[in-house]
């Protein structure tokens, strides 16, 4: 192998040790940091260590709204399942019982803290993977 | 009817707009082709003005027969939100979109003369970008569409959060910086089938690439700012996709222009500079289809509608691959002679390149993962800010400190860095000195804005040595890159201040009663019932006393508007150089008392005022370029 290709042959393996060892840090980081999504019934059948962080979502149930000093909870449920809600904060204007909520935080002895409430800016916003029937 | 001519005459400008890319394959070099080609361009966009200016007269007149007027407009609006709300939803502000895309063409048209190679082709490749994008308006997205026989009697009214000054002009200027990047992405197509490496495309397209980065980085301010007092969540940035689809063509924007600042000097980074010229516009209409499309959730997505998102994503991915096919075709002929020397403002300017692509990369997989995941694996995730703040901070300070280093640097050649000389130990000590302050005044512990605040104080320190030997030793310095560069230490200062430092707590409050937060002594004075011409709102007054003894009154609301019941919260702000009072007001509980938000945000205004700084720099630039011509 002559000079030329030699050195051309180290420039490329330079550039793709940096670039597979950049992308598995962006990818390391990314896995470490993802936050997954559950409903009430899937909440119930996986096991969920305290310490990760997740997003649920379903719907306030009706008459599950306490409130004391500023903080609330309530349940949420996808009409299967439910989970208690624990939150310390101003929930959002659109937040009411029997509409759509997510919530981000930590799962702990089947009550769930939750460290942000989002209510959908919308008046249609039906959380994902819940499908009423509207007849019934 | 009049609706049927404004209609009309946007199907007669996608005509025309089809013939102008026609002709422009015709490569004659015929000054008579060329000059048709910039006529006809010129009539089609006039066309087209004509068309959008019928289009606001008949949301100013409120001719709801209009379908789309209809349903985002209402005649108690007054006229200033009559026009921005064309651009609250979709069919409108597609319409808006395309309309300045198609402006952009015009100016470059007029003020770049005939004869020059590149232009007939460049002005037909705008064409064929605004006849696929019209063809997408009016067909998948009608905005001409009519109520028949007869409108309702009166619209359905604009989303209360969007009446708004700063988000009636947010959309606008956003949609100006998005497509002001049609110009080099154009020009650099036109260049690669051209073929002759001879031609400088890149000053062809330096001036209009700052002017739409100018707008890109206000447009993306002002949306900052408006969620900031809008939304009521106090944020300045929420790593939400449609925001993040808007980061990414500024980061790849900004590598842009430092990569051209190179390429017109000499042919080096050629390939970096076309490449990213094309990333740029391909990142913009990347946005516009995760923004259109509906396949993301977010506060800004629009209804969703498949059809809309297939024929987007056709219409985007064949623009995107047929530029990488010529990009890559013509990759060896565009690749540069001579080699970069090492620690040359070149060498530093390549490793910005790097780094901001990593940027851009790594958002790009937050913004994509969600939707592959869930594809593949019908799990829903979502990426929030600790993946954003893992990736930002480290690259943020690494390129800051290479920032810091290529000061001293000059352009073609290596210069010995000096490490122990004057400026640059000099702002070394001065940033450990201020980082060192910093942790002793305020006992913070975390590393990761030890590290930004000594980044930021790095370069801030810098060039203010940097000034202070231009002003008094007559030092040359590039003006544009001092400011730009300086803002960007604030920028980095600031944002590590409001994190430090901005608190926030929900207290439970009654009436007469005061509570204290922090050095604040909050007392609810009343709260009273405001009947308003579109809305009745819920008013509390706050009196609020700092520990300098200065007083102040703020009036949070909670707002029910009529047309859509949609209830709001109105933030009350006490702005001061140095921090934000933000109140907002939660709901009543049983005893009587008031769920009150407040947070005190620090330096929160200086994140919007470097960003305003950073655009000041390239307006600076924009018109030195101009008086050195003349």
């Amino acid at each position: 192998m002559n000079q030329i290709r030699k050195k051309r042959l180290y420039n490329i393996l330079l550039v793709s040790l940096f670039s597979v060892s950049g992308i598995s840090l962006i990818l390391y980081s990314l896995n470490s940091n993802l936050d997954y999504f559950f409903t009430p019934t899937e909440l119930k059948e996986q096991n969920i260590s305290s310490d990760k962080r997740i997003k649920i979502g379903g719907m306030v149930l009706e008459g599950s709204v306490f409130r004391n000093d500023s903080n609330i909870s309530f349940t949420v449920t996808d009409y299967e399942s439910f989970v208690k809600v624990e939150f310390k904060g101003i929930v959002p204007d659109l937040f009411q019982e029997g509409s759509g909520v997510v919530a981000l935080g930590y799962l702990n002895d089947e009550v769930f803290y939750a460290e942000e409430v989002l209510a959908k800016h919308d008046e249609n916003y039906m959380p994902p993977n819940i499908e009423i029937n509207n007849d019934s | 009817m009049i609706v049927e001519i404004s209609h009309f005459l946007a199907l007669l400008a996608t005509g025309l707009f089809f013939l102008v890319g026609c002709f422009s394959f015709i490569r004659s070099g015929n000054i008579y082709i060329s000059n048709l080609i910039s006529r006809t361009y010129s009539h089609a966009f006039l066309l087209l003005l004509t068309s959008f200016t019928i289009y606001v007269w008949l949301a100013i007149t409120d001719n709801f027969s209009v379908a789309y007027i209809a349903s985002h407009s209402n005649s108690d609006l007054p006229t200033f939100y009559k026009i921005s709300s064309i651009w609250s939803a979709h069919e409108g502000s597609m319409f808006l979109w395309i309309l300045f895309l198609a402006a952009w063409g015009f100016l470059f048209n007029r003020s770049v003369d005939n004869e020059v190679a590149l232009k007939p082709l460049s002005i037909g490749i705008i064409s064929i970008v605004l006849v696929g994008f019209l063809s997408f308006l009016l067909l998948t997205s009608n905005p001409f569409e009519t109520i028949l026989p007869f409108g309702p009697p009166n619209g359905a009214d604009i989303n209360p959060v969007l009446q708004d000054p700063a988000l009636a002009i947010h959309p606008p200027t956003l949609y100006l910086g998005y497509v002001g990047f049609v110009i080099p992405f154009a020009c650099a197509l036109a260049f690669l089938i051209n073929g002759n490496t001879e031609i400088k495309w890149e000053e062809l397209v330096r001036k209009w690439s700052v002017s739409a980065w100018i707008f890109l980085t206000l447009g993306i301010t002002l949306g900052s700012w408006w969620a900031y007092y809008e939304l009521g969540w106090g944020g300045y940035w929420f790593w939400d996709p449609v925001e993040n689809v808007a980061l990414m063509p500024w980061l790849a924007a900004t590598a842009f222009l430092h990569s051209i600042s190179v390429s017109v000097k000499s042919s080096n980074l050629r390939i970096w500079t076309i490449l990213l010229s094309i990333s740029v516009f391909s990142l913009s209409l990347f946005g516009a289809f995760i923004v259109r499309s509906g396949i993301i959730d977010s506060v800004h997505s629009f209804a969703n509608d498949p059809q809309r998102g297939l024929y987007l994503l056709a219409f985007i991915g064949t623009i995107i691959f047929t530029s990488m096919i010529l990009f890559v075709i013509r990759l060896p002929m565009i690749r540069s002679a001579g080699s970069i020397k090492a620690f040359s403002k070149e060498s530093f300017i390549s490793i910005n390149n790097i780094l901001f692509g990593s940027l851009v990369f790594s958002i790009m997989l937050g913004v994509t993962y969600p939707l592959v995941y869930e594809f593949l694996f019908d799990q829903k995730i979502s990426v929030g800010a600790p993946f954003y703040n893992a990736i930002f901070i480290p690259i943020v300070v690494i390129a800051s400190i290479f920032l810091f280093f290529s000061i001293d640097s000059k352009w073609q050649r290596t210069v010995k860095m000096k490490f122990f000389a004057g400026p640059t130990s000099f702002s070394v000590i001065l940033a450990v000195i201020s980082v060192v302050l910093c942790i002793y005044f305020f006992n913070t512990e975390s590393f990761t804005i030890i590290a930004s605040l000594f980044a930021g104080f790095l370069i801030i320190h810098r060039y203010i040595i940097e000034i202070a030997s231009s002003i008094f030793s007559k030092k040359y310095i590039n003006p544009f890159s001092v400011l730009a560069h300086f803002s960007l230490g604030l920028l980095i200062v600031s944002i590590a201040f409001n994190s430090m430092l901005s608190t926030e707590r929900a207290i439970n409050i009654k009436i007469n009663e005061s509570e204290s937060y922090m050095d604040l002594n909050i007392f609810f004075k009343d709260i009273s019932l405001v009947n308003k011409s579109n809305h009745d709102a819920i008013k509390a007054n706050f009196r609020i006393e700092d520990s300098f003894s200065n007083s102040f009154t703020l009036s949070p609301e909670k707002r029910k508007y009529f047309t859509r019941g949609q209830i709001t919260t109105e933030t009350a702000i006490y702005v001061t150089p140095l921090r934000d009072i933000y109140l907002t007001i939660g709901d009543q509980l049983e005893d009587g008392s008031w769920i009150v938000n407040i947070q005190i945000n620090y330096l929160i205004r200086w994140i919007w005022i470097s960003a305003v700084f950073m655009s000041f720099a390239g307006l600076m630039l924009i018109f030195s370029k101009q008086r050195q011509k003349i």
